[in-house]
């Protein structure tokens, strides 16, 4: 038993990453980036592109909402529940905008590639430039989780998730080698995904299950 | 005849309440978050429930901690939460057993 007395900055820290010790948000990103590497196979299988979009969806929500739904139980269970301080909260709004901006640039990437792509413009240039806002994107996005959320390991997965269209698109431009979809998205994700099943079975040896609470009144 | 020198220690120069061990612990995870429930405080800090409960019942009489019981669905649950008091005393304390041991540091 520490009594934290000392540094009370290293206890909070220390507390709050356990949260993150579980692994599941890892298996989370990595079946996401495996999913879209399913859905490139789904794209070529199927003709109609909505069945396509409409089956990925499906399997995507199919895998992480349990995830996450179980996630919660799981943490609750074994490490119980906090309201964190307001230093901590503020880190949590911040990290919260960081992943809004980066939703709203993916989508403003998507875009300006789309027109890009159907005008004249230089596909050549667009291969080399939506690679780099990709990678761009996850190391500012996991960087900055890694550093908010005080869990150094999202800085790996910052550079193993910003491989993923790099590995997908230059292959092709450099060396003339198509990498399939389902091969630069599924490496990363399934690498991913195997470090949060390791932090996971590493967690669930190392906190069990708490005995439910009982009326707490001090008759010990 | 001489009086005898009156003896400092940092037992009679801290608060009691929060000097035991286990309080101790307590105090200082309820100081970084802004409330937790017991099975938060039961994996930090190491205790048993029986433990947990008698502690609380402590700091909660010194009114150093708020106890809300509720439930989570249909499982009791207990939120914990550190008061104004139990802030302002912890710091106290901190700084009276740095005072006490400040003469060690010069030895």
């Amino acid at each position: 038993m520490t009594t934290g007395l000392t540094d009370l900055r290293a206890l909070e820290r220390n507390a709050f990453r356990k949260f993150y010790d579980d692994g599941v948000f890892d298996i989370y990103v990595g079946a996401m980036l495996i999913t879209m590497g399913v859905a490139a196979i789904f794209a070529d299988r199927l003709a109609n592109e909505f069945q396509s979009g409409l089956l990925t969806l499906g399997l995507a929500l199919a895998v992480t909402v349990p995830l996450l739904l179980w996630r919660r139980h799981l943490l609750r269970s074994r490490l119980g529940d906090f309201k964190p301080g307001p230093a901590r909260r503020r880190k949590i709004a911040t990290t919260r905008l960081v992943l809004l901006g980066s939703v709203l640039f993916g989508v403003v990437a998507f875009i300006v590639a789309t027109i890009a792509y159907r005008s004249d413009a230089d596909i050549d240039m667009a291969g080399l430039i939506v690679p780099l806002l990709w990678m761009l994107n996850s190391l500012i996005v996991f960087g900055a989780m890694a550093y908010l959320l005080d869990v150094p390991r999202f800085y790996v997965h910052a550079v193993i998730i910003g491989s993923a269209m790099p590995l997908l698109i230059w292959p092709d431009m450099l060396w003339d080698t198509k990498v399939a979809p389902w091969l630069a998205f599924g490496l990363p994700g399934s690498i991913v995904a195997s470090i949060g099943i390791h932090k996971l079975v590493a967690f669930l040896q190392a906190y069990p299950v708490l005995e439910a609470e009982a009326a707490i009144d001090g008759e010990a | 005849m001489a009086k005898p020198e009156k003896r400092t220690t940092v037992s009679t120069t801290v608060d009691r309440l929060i000097h035991e061990p286990a309080r101790l612990t307590i105090l200082t995870n309820l100081f970084v978050v802004e409330s937790a429930n017991a099975t938060y405080l039961l994996q930090q800090t190491g205790l048993t429930w029986g433990n947990l409960g008698s502690h609380l019942v402590k700091l909660e009489e010194a009114e150093y901690i708020d106890v809300v019981k509720g439930y989570n669905g249909r499982k009791p649950e207990t939120t914990v939460s550190l008061t104004e008091k139990g802030k302002k005393a912890l710091l106290e304390y901190r700084s009276q057993l740095l005072t006490a041991l400040a003469p060690l540091a010069t030895e």
